[in-house]
């Protein structure tokens, strides 16, 4: 998978600034090559999620949260499940671990993984944007003949503060993913590894990406969601109702994979790729998989999220984890389904459907193909 | 970030925990065998409604943790 980590140079220099400094802006429009044509086909043809009406699964807002979100005050939004503070203090917190290294195993695949769907496309990104970097997970796996310049961003400065050092030339902007401090039409490429399911306006979010690419410039992000988490969900529901009568979110809600091409589309990105990776980590108990979300600053900060669990509530929800999910050996398995997105901003050169009623075979001779028509013969 | 507060005293407790829990395996398979029980049956869940088997199982982790404080 990480056929791409050589040795690393240290011309990588990350210069951490408070203050927004827009890229440069190059005029160059990449030169099309027929093999970066082919591999965005083959892209395409397996991006295959129907439609559906729904916009996004984290509209479900509980009527508590409409007042949280009149308090907040935050005009303009037309969500607010989360609270973007308290995930900055929660990050913060993580970064200044002693042993936060220890907490990055997640992050680190999944950004090998975001730096695998890098590699695909076959083309030099001159400069590139990383939404929501952590310690600079994708970037560790990235060339520079790929990537020749990089913008990293994250909410937490002291998470900048510690980004790995890799051979690209980097510049470090603490900027929130919901407001995207640079110019339009800036970037070649976007990524993002697993930040982006702590938005509160994800449709606004895709948009802002959308607009800081430069027109054929692909975005591309992995994020939890589907059933992340569903062990610990379920048990703590679980655990809560038969102790306490009743059991209120402790997991925070995801955007479902059906969303999520609609989404995109709905951003204005089109060739879409959506796929879900679903990785399992298994833990020796209940008590290890929530501090280890902790360490990663992953704690739920939803508005609608209850501050205090009950230590009996506790004990039972370990003992219904075990006797649910844990497997003979003791340990109990938490799943983190991974969304993958790819999208292009719409460009004159990009492949697209032919027109309606231009083709001149049925759908109905599907099953004859292989058979020599008797057409041919005569 | 020195000597002893409430946090680190509770983050302490909270470090035993794993090896408490692990003593009462028997009463905590009890206990979750009657919760997991409900989700496949007719039964649905109501409160208290495994209170013997977590009676049971909480007996046994508090006193695993007097055991372990001496």
């Amino acid at each position: 998978m990480n056929n791409a980590i050589g040795s690393r140079f240290l011309n990588g220099s990350c210069v951490c600034r408070r203050v927004l400094k827009i890229g440069s802006v190059r005029l160059l429009v990449p030169q099309q090559h027929d093999a970066a044509h082919l591999q965005r086909n083959v892209m395409t043809a397996h991006s295959t999620f129907p439609p559906v009406k729904e916009l996004s699964s984290k509209i479900r807002c509980s009527q508590w949260t409409e007042i949280q979100r009149q308090l907040s005050g935050r005009a303009g939004g037309t969500m607010n499940v989360f609270d973007r503070t308290m995930k900055r203090r929660q990050k913060k917190w993580a970064a200044s671990l002693q042993d936060s290294d220890k907490y990055d195993y997640l992050r680190d695949e999944v950004g090998s993984r975001v730096a695998d769907r890098v590699y695909d496309i076959a083309r030099t990104f001159p400069l590139a944007l990383d939404i929501g970097c952590g310690k600079s997970h994708i970037a560790e796996h990235l060339h520079k003949e790929v990537v020749e310049q990089l913008f990293l961003t994250d909410i937490s400065e002291k998470s900048l503060r510690n980004t790995r050092e890799s051979e690209i030339p980097t510049r470090c902007v603490m900027a929130d993913e919901e407001f995207l401090p640079f110019k339009e039409n800036t970037f070649d490429l976007v990524v993002s590894s697993l930040s982006l399911h702590w938005i509160n306006d994800l449709p606004g979010a895709l948009r802002q990406i959308n607009q800081v690419l430069k027109p054929d410039g692909v975005f591309i992000g992995a994020m939890v969601g589907g059933e992340t988490l569903y062990e610990l969900r379920c048990s703590l529901q679980l655990a809560e109702l038969e102790r306490e009568g009743g059991f209120s979110p402790h997991v925070s809600p995801y955007t479902a994979v059906t969303d999520l091409g609609n989404l995109l589309g709905q951003a204005g990105f089109s060739m879409l790729t959506v796929d879900i990776d679903e990785i399992q980590v298994h833990y020796p108990g209940i008590l290890e998989v929530m501090s280890d979300l902790q360490g990663m600053g992953e704690s739920n900060c939803a508005w609608n999220r209850k501050s205090m669990l009950h230590r009996d509530t506790i004990l039972a929800a370990a003992a219904i984890y075990q006797e649910m999910y844990g497997s003979e050996n003791r340990s109990v398995p938490a799943t983190f389904e991974i969304l993958y997105m790819i999208g292009w901003k719409p460009h004159d050169s990009q492949a697209k459907p032919a027109k309606r009623g231009s083709a001149n075979v049925s759908f109905g001779d599907l099953s004859k193909i292989g058979q020599p028509s008797t057409k041919d013969k005569s | 970030m020195s000597g002893t507060n409430v946090w680190t005293r509770s983050r302490e407790r909270m470090r035993r925990f794993p090896e408490l829990f692990a003593q009462c395996s028997g009463e905590a398979a009890a206990y979750g065998k009657c919760v997991t029980a409900t989700t496949t049956g007719i039964q649905e869940l109501r409160k208290d409604l495994c209170g013997k088997e977590f009676d049971a199982l909480k007996t046994c982790f508090v006193t695993a943790a007097k055991k372990g404080v001496k």
